[in-house]
């Protein structure tokens, strides 16, 4: 068994203290219901653990490991609530073109919520809100320049956090 | 392209990945940006996080959902639940094959995965008769030298339920062997012991909560 591998129900409740609550906040994205989340997080610590011994930190973060398990049983719970039937042969998996576009909606948002409060604000101001530099800039108390500064700095925290939570383009 | 001017540019380099630029101002980076492979790397990365910004929400930029408490809790119980069955099978496993012969092996086999056989060994299997509807009761006992080791399975009681049990004796009086409380979703038996032998024991009891279960047990001795 390799060293790390997460095979005592301590290494469980530390994977669990370190990373239920961004695998809880993607589950609720992804499925967008609480209950179902909490389910798939459970489901996830539990095939974790049987799969423990399994788990090798020099191929991989744990993060990483649970992310993938979490994967594969939201992709599950999307197949059991899909009441059509199972996709013929050859036909395009339903549930996994979702995931992905979940996934990399959750990371941004993820990103966002980890860059400074100046950084978000500008960006949710001029880019979500569409609102024009010089305005921002007023209701901010700050030069022009500033905000623009503050969309370029932001710009390179987000992607500085991204590659943090995983993003890989 | 000087380090100077790049810098001058550089934190332009942001609007114009989100297309926010006054149109000279943009024509005049553009310029910039054709002699300088430096500044147009930058704007390559920044490029690749602006295509990502349609796909959020910012109504979820101020707060993530937590799991609530109780998560953690019920996780780490449905390890445990797993842990038990776990060593449940790794005890029957080795019981079954720890023994020195065939036929002590067949015997316990018999027991363990055939249920319904009656067994040619001296292990009794146990019936509770009128329980409640939707309670199920089972018991088998196997003789040691120490006294019996009872396997009792409860299902259908209100999770938690604490279940004692007892073997009783031939002049009547209670031997405890333990207790232990009925769980959802765990289907393994549990393992007790009391230092009664088999073959005086005349019946198994078990207190469900509040409601006690008696079954008799054959005695050899009266039989």
């Amino acid at each position: 068994m390799p060293p790390g591998a997460l095979s005592r129900e301590r290494d469980v409740r530390e994977a669990y203290a370190a990373h239920a609550g961004e695998l809880y906040g993607f589950a609720v994205r992804s499925l967008g219901d609480s209950g179902l989340a909490e389910e798939a997080v459970q489901e996830a610590f539990l095939r974790a653990w049987r799969a423990g011994a399994r788990f090798d930190p020099q191929l991989g973060s744990l993060r990483t490991w649970l992310f993938a398990i979490l994967r594969n049983v939201v992709i599950d719970l999307g197949r059991a609530r899909a009441s059509r039937p199972i996709v013929a042969e050859g036909g395009i998996e339903p549930t996994v073109e979702p995931f992905e576009e979940a996934l990399l909606s959750w990371q941004v948002e993820e990103a966002m919520r980890r860059i400074g409060e100046q950084h978000r604000r500008v960006l949710v101001e001029t880019y979500y809100r569409g609102r024009p530099y010089a305005e921002v800039a007023k209701e901010l108390g700050v030069p022009e320049g500033t905000v623009k500064s503050r969309v370029y700095y932001g710009l390179r925290a987000l992607r500085v956090a991204l590659e943090e939570i995983g993003y890989d383009d | 392209m000087t380090t100077e001017r790049c810098r001058e540019w550089r934190e332009s380099l942001g609007a114009h990945a989100l297309g926010q630029l006054p149109e000279e101002e943009r024509a005049a980076l553009e310029a910039h940006l054709a002699g300088c492979p430096e500044c147009r790397a930058e704007l390559e990365a920044l490029a690749g996080v602006a295509r990502l910004l349609p796909l959020a929400d910012r109504e979820h930029f101020d707060t993530a959902p937590t799991p609530p408490l109780s998560l953690g809790d019920r996780v780490a119980t449905a390890i445990r639940g797993e842990q038990r069955a776990l060593r449940r099978r790794r005890l029957r496993l080795g019981l079954a094959f720890s023994g020195a012969t065939a036929a002590v092996a067949a015997a316990v086999l018999a027991i363990f995965v055939l249920p319904g056989g009656s067994g040619a060994g001296p292990e009794q299997r146990v019936a509770f008769g009128s329980l409640p509807p939707g309670l199920h009761i089972g018991a088998t006992l196997e003789p040691h030298a120490f006294g019996t080791e009872i396997h009792m399975y409860v299902k259908g009681a209100p999770s938690g339920t604490l279940c004692r049990v007892f073997l009783r004796g031939p002049d009547g009086a209670r031997m405890p062997a333990g207790s232990f409380r009925y769980r959802w979703g765990d289907d393994a038996d549990a393992v007790l012991s009391a230092a009664l032998d088999l073959s005086r024991t005349q019946a198994i009891g078990v207190q469900v909560g509040n409601r006690t279960f008696v079954a008799p047990v054959e005695s050899s001795d009266t039989a």
